[in-house]
C-alpha cells in the first residue's frame, strides 16, 4: 500500500459496466470527499486519459476504483501498465479493486499487488467506501 | 482402418526380405539392417510396431529397444530371439522394453498373431492418451466456463443490488409506504439467488481443488462468517450468537473448505429458525488439540424430523416450505470428505439441532 495520506484530486472509475459505472460514481458523490469524478467505461481508456494527465495537478494526485473483469484489458492488465507509471505518481495515488468475484485466485492476485490497497466487494456499500477511505487518508 | 506401419530391422538381409515377402499384403512395411538405420527410420516415419532380431552387430536388439523406447515411445516392440539369449532378455522384458519376444526361427502365424496383439495394444494406448487429452481440454473448459459464468451472472445480480442500495439511499419512494417494503423484498430475491449460484459453485470448485494446508485461526474465521452470514441473511440482532473458541494450538488445514463447511451449518442455522422463539440462539464452539479440531455449531430452531436425519446430506434433499437449494449440507459433506472430517448430527423436532464436526488437524508431528 503506497504510504500516502495525499487526499485525492480525483476519483477515476473503471468499469465496463455502465449502469456499474452510474451506481458507483453516485455512491463516490455521497460521500462528498472527492472534488471531482471521472469515469471510464474501458481499462484502455482510463490510461490513455492517466498518461496525459501524470503532472497535472487538475487531476492528480488520484484514487482509482478498478473493475477486475473486463472485456479487452482487465483490471489486472491495467495494473501492469499502472505500475509502469513514475514512482512519483503512484506513491500519491492508489488502486482499490471493486469486484463481485469470489474466485480465490483472483483475491490471492489482488492481494499481492503492491498498488492496490484492497479489494471491496460489489456492491460498493457507502460505510465500507468511507471507512476505507478514512482509513487511507487519515480522514 | 488405418494400415499397420511395421519396422523390422535384422542384420541379415534375406530375413528382411522374407519378411517383405509374407507380409507385404497386410502391413505396410519398412526394413533396417542395423540399429542405426533403424532410429533413421524412425525419425522419418511414424510406425507402430518395431520388430527387431537380438543379435546384431554394435547394436543389439534390447539395446536399440533402450534407446527407441526413449525416443520414442509410443510403437509397440517385438523382439526376434534363438534361446540362447533368455538370460540377456529378462532384464529387457522386466524393465518393460520389450512387449513380446518371438523365437527364432518365427513362423509366419505366431509373428502375425504377435503383430496384431502389438496393434491392439497400440491402438488402445492411443486412445487412451487421446482421451486424456482430451478430458485435460474439456476440464479446462469447464474451469473457464465456471470462473466467466460465476461473473456473467453475479455481476448484473451485483448491479441490481447497488441500485437497490441506492434507491434507499436517495430515499426514492419514501413517500410510499410500500415503497420500501417493496425495495426490501427485491433485495432479499437478489440475494437469494446469489446465495444460490455461490453455492452451487462452491460444490463445483470443492470437487476439483486440491488441499490447500495453511494456519487457520479459528477465532477470526468464526468471526468472519458470522458477520457474513448475518449480512447475507438479514439477521441484525434478532438473533444471539454464542461463539467460544478455545485454540491453544496451532492448527493447519484447508482454510477455503473449513470456510464452507462453517459457513454452510451457520447459514443453515440462521434460515431454520424458528419464526415464534423470542430467544432465537446460535451457539458455535470450536475446541483445537494437536489431532483434531472439533466444531459444535448449535441452534435452537425447528429441528429436523428423525426420519429425516440420513437423508438431510443428500444432494437436492430439502425440508418442506423451506428456502434454499438443497445443497448446503450435501457441499458439507463432500469438503469433509476431502480433508478427511467427521460430521455427525443429533436433533430433536421443535427445539434444535446440533452438528458436531471433527476436522484433521495437519500440523506437523514434533
Amino acid at each position: 500500500m503506497p504510504s500516502n495520506t495525499h487526499i485525492p484530486n480525483s476519483l477515476i472509475i473503471v468499469d465496463d459496466s455502465s449502469v456499474d459505472l452510474k451506481i458507483n460514481s453516485r455512491i463516490a458523490s455521497l460521500t462528498k470527499l472527492f472534488k471531482q469524478i471521472l469515469c471510464f467505461n474501458s481499462a484502455e481508456a482510463a490510461l490513455d486519459f492517466l498518461v496525459e494527465n501524470l503532472n497535472n495537478p487538475e487531476v492528480c494526485p488520484v484514487l482509482i476504483l478498478l473493475d477486475i473483469q473486463m472485456p479487452e484489458m482487465d483490471g489486472f492488465e491495467f495494473l501492469k501498465r499502472y505500475e509502469r507509471f513514475p514512482r512519483s505518481f503512484k506513491e500519491k495515488s492508489a488502486v482499490i479493486m471493486l469486484s463481485s468475484t469470489d474466485d480465490l485466485g483472483d483475491m490471492t492476485r489482488v492481494e499481492s499487488d503492491k498498488n492496490v490497497v484492497r479489494l471491496l466487494k460489489k456492491p460498493l456499500q457507502i460505510g465500507e467506501l468511507k471507512e476505507l477511505l478514512t482509513r487511507i487518508y487519515d480522514l | 482402418m488405418t494400415i499397420i506401419k511395421v519396422l523390422y530391422v535384422d542384420d541379415e538381409e534375406n530375413n528382411l526380405s522374407s519378411f517383405r515377402a509374407n507380409f507385404r499384403r497386410l502391413y505396410e512395411i519398412y526394413t533396417a539392417n542395423s540399429g542405426a538405420e533403424a532410429l533413421d527410420i524412425l525419425s522419418q516415419t511414424e510406425v507402430h510396431i518395431v520388430i527387431s532380431d537380438q543379435r546384431m552387430p554394435n547394436m543389439t536388439g534390447v539395446e536399440l529397444f533402450k534407446k527407441i523406447k526413449k525416443l520414442y515411445p509410443e510403437p509397440i516392440r517385438i523382439l526376434l530371439t534363438g534361446y540362447t539369449d533368455i538370460e540377456a532378455l529378462a532384464d529387457a522384458i522386466n524393465t518393460g522394453d520389450i512387449y513380446r519376444y518371438i523365437t527364432k526361427p518365427w513362423n509366419e502365424i505366431e509373428l502375425n498373431n504377435g503383430i496384431q496383439n502389438a496393434y491392439d495394444v497400440f491402438r488402445t494406448r492411443r486412445e487412451l492418451k487421446e482421451k486424456l487429452m482430451e478430458l485435460q481440454k474439456t476440464n479446462d473448459e469447464l474451469n473457464r466456463f465456471i470462473y466467466s459464468i460465476s461473473h456473467e451472472l453475479r455481476a448484473p445480480l451485483a448491479s441490481a443490488l447497488g441500485v437497490i442500495n441506492l434507491a434507499k439511499l436517495d430515499n426514492v419512494f419514501a413517500e410510499s409506504e410500500k415503497g420500501y417494503e417493496y425495495w426490501n423484498l427485491i433485495e432479499d430475491c437478489c440475494a437469494r439467488l446469489d446465495y444460490n449460484i455461490t453455492s452451487t459453485l462452491q460444490y463445483y470448485k470443492n470437487s476439483r481443488y486440491s488441499n490447500v494446508k495453511e494456519e487457520v485461526n479459528f477465532e477470526k474465521l468464526v468471526d468472519d462468517l458470522v458477520t457474513m452470514h448475518k449480512l447475507a441473511n438479514n439477521v441484525d440482532d434478532k438473533i444471539r450468537f454464542e461463539v467460544s473458541i478455545d485454540q491453544p494450538e496451532k492448527f493447519i488445514g484447508d482454510i477455503f473448505r473449513i470456510e464452507v463447511i462453517i459457513g454452510n451449518l451457520i447459514s443453515n442455522a440462521i434460515k431454520y429458525q424458528k419464526p415464534e422463539e423470542e430467544d432465537k440462539l446460535i451457539k458455535i464452539e470450536v475446541k483445537v488439540n494437536r489431532l483434531d479440531a472439533i466444531i459444535t455449531i448449535t441452534d435452537n430452531g425447528l429441528g429436523i424430523l428423525n426420519d429425516h436425519l440420513n437423508k438431510i446430506f443428500n444432494q437436492f434433499f430439502r425440508m418442506h416450505n423451506q428456502k434454499g437449494t438443497g445443497l448446503g449440507l450435501f457441499i458439507v459433506r463432500e469438503a469433509l470428505a476431502k480433508l478427511d472430517g467427521k460430521i455427525s448430527v443429533e436433533s430433536v423436532l421443535n427445539s434444535g439441532t446440533k452438528f458436531t464436526i471433527r476436522i484433521p488437524n495437519n500440523v506437523p508431528d514434533i
